[in-house]
């Protein structure tokens, strides 16, 4: 804890980069008045891996994996985007089917995501029955996701112009007895959430974020969706199966963070719905199309809603088999401004779950780092001093 | 409004049996669809090096013994690979495939990380060749040594 000069009664309390309530590296400054925090920014960058760059040494094939590897916890979303923006800059369009399986392992990942986001969010809390119960019922998804892919992490389903594996009818039925079970404890975990006293004093109306903030600060994604704010890239910009399977948009008004809980939950209701009603309609279709090695000179977007919000990728080809430039942003670097616009005023303790409450994924976010200081700054390290300091290091 | 909403659910586990795994003492089986070790059938190879091409790990090596005769020996670094299996997907005379029994792969030291997969008189003319271009014995794969 520092005190700063100028104004004796403003204490500034740092959190991170390493601190035992974030799960990764992040700095944040909470500037605090007693109990209540007056003000708050966040300094990211400290993860940053250069995966941009690195995807343009590789070809297509090489930089989908690369790209699947943005996140550990929504891999698929991230390969689904950047195979989506390369076919269209190919010109070929994945068969129905492979469309179908992208949606249906796109929609067990928001499952496993958000229940993720359930138990982190309420350990954050002090609940922690409910973060080991939801961890627990997450083994199901899980389980089901291994059992079609053959991982649980980084699935690799999807290829250039279609996807590797097919949901065979025991697969299905396993899907559909396994959603049975996450159906029931989910409805379970809403209950929990919305009628449990103790949690409820944590959640209900910390944080709130009006409809008309959500919008000047860009949230997206759930956390914009529980401040009202109709924003859902399936539903507004259908992309792989969505336009043959439509999703129902789940908002809420309250904008606190039991909205949040309770869309979150909500959303996972409507996907178990969605993936029974894909499974019943498979297109009997092939899973692969023919791409060519060589992507044709564009340029081209692509969007898609992670568990957290939406993904955008800008893919620019020069007619190579190697993309010339891949930019990416995630939903938490969108979500970050509403964080701090909203944290103010609150005691220093909801700080925690105020900060959970986005689902931050801080390795994720960080893409480039700029520094902004005077060029004579002793702690300003160009290239050739870094090299230099090597050099002389290893004398 | 209830206090201790989740109180049914402790009452209830308390009178299951604990559901952890004792691994390694008792192994479930692999998922059928696990990507394992990656296995070769030098047979049906071409020698086409699209599943070199396309390796985002650089894992696989194709060494060309005779191109005429059709005989090549892969060099397959189990701890590069990231068991994406896109290998698997780009050859089209199906000599590759991912074996979901072998998934145990951690080792103590970087020697049975190189797997090399061939005809046995293959690779014993790459391992020969290896030999001679490296004299002093050290391993191609390893770093070199600090002068």
């Amino acid at each position: 804890m520092s005190e700063t000069p100028e104004t004796p009664q403003k204490f500034v309390v740092p959190i991170g980069p390493q601190h035992p309530a974030l799960k990764e590296p992040g700095h944040f400054e909470f500037s605090v008045d007693g109990e209540i925090v007056t003000g708050a920014s966040v300094r990211l960058g400290y993860v940053h891996r250069g995966i941009e760059k690195g995807a343009e040494n590789r070809n297509y094939a090489q930089a989908m994996y690369l790209m699947e590897r943005v996140c550990g916890i929504c891999s698929h979303v991230h390969a689904t985007a950047f195979a989506l923006g390369t076919e269209k800059l190919a010109g070929v369009t994945a068969p129905a089917r492979a469309q179908a399986i992208r949606t249906i392992v796109a929609e067990l990942e928001r499952l496993h995501s958000h229940m993720l986001w359930l138990g982190v969010a309420a350990h954050e809390g002090g609940f922690d029955t409910l973060f080991m119960y939801s961890w627990r019922d997450r083994e199901t998804v899980m389980d089901l996701l291994e059992a079609i892919t053959g991982n649980r992490v980084n699935y690799s389903v999807n290829l250039l112009g279609g996807v590797k594996v097919d949901i065979t009818p025991e697969l299905a039925d396993q899907i559909r007895k396994g959603l049975d079970f996450l159906e029931e404890r989910n409805q379970h975990y809403l209950k929990v959430v919305t009628t449990d006293e103790t949690f409820l004093g944590r959640t209900q109306g910390v944080g709130t974020m009006t409809k008309e903030q959500a919008f000047l600060t860009g949230a997206v994604g759930p956390t914009a969706r529980a401040s009202g704010v109709e924003i859902d890239i399936r539903v507004h910009a259908p992309y792989a199966g969505y336009p043959d399977f439509p999703v129902n948009l789940v908002i809420d008004t309250a904008g606190d963070l039991l909205a949040r809980f309770v869309v979150r939950i909500k959303e996972m209701q409507e996907s178990c719905r969605l993936i029974r009603h894909i499974l019943d309609h498979m297109p009997e279709t092939e899973l692969t199309v023919r791409m060519p090695r060589r992507i044709p000179a564009g340029e081209t977007i692509s969007r898609v809603e992670a568990p957290r919000g939406e993904l955008f990728y800008f893919i620019k080809s020069n007619g190579t088999d190697q993309p010339e430039r891949v930019k990416v942003r995630t939903p938490t670097l969108c979500n970050w401004g509403s964080v701090i616009n909203f944290a103010p005023g609150h005691k220093l303790a909801d700080m925690p779950m105020i900060l959970a409450g986005i689902d931050p994924c801080f390795s994720c976010n960080d893409r480039l780092i700029s520094i902004r200081r005077n060029e004579q700054d002793p702690q300003l390290w160009s290239w050739e001093d870094l090299r230099q300091y090597g050099v002389q290091y290893y004398k | 409004m209830t206090i201790g909403a989740m109180i049914g659910d402790i009452l209830r586990s308390l009178f299951k049996k604990p559901i952890t795994e004792r691994y390694p003492f008792e192994r479930k089986p692999a998922p059928e669809r696990l990507r394992g070790k990656l296995h070769y059938d030098p047979e049906k190879c071409t020698g086409c090096m699209l599943c070199m091409k396309d390796c985002p790990a650089n894992a696989i090596e194709i060494l060309t013994v005779d191109r005429a005769a059709k005989k090549f020996v892969m060099r397959f670094h189990t701890d590069r690979c990231t068991y994406c299996a896109q290998c698997v997907q780009n050859c089209r005379f199906n000599c590759l495939g991912m074996e979901s029994e072998e998934y145990e792969l951690a080792a103590l030291s970087r020697e049975p990380f190189v797997v090399y997969y061939g005809r046995e008189e293959d690779v014993q003319f790459i391992l020969d060749r290896a030999a001679q271009e490296n004299p002093d014995g050290t391993d191609p794969c390893q770093p070199p040594a600090a002068a």
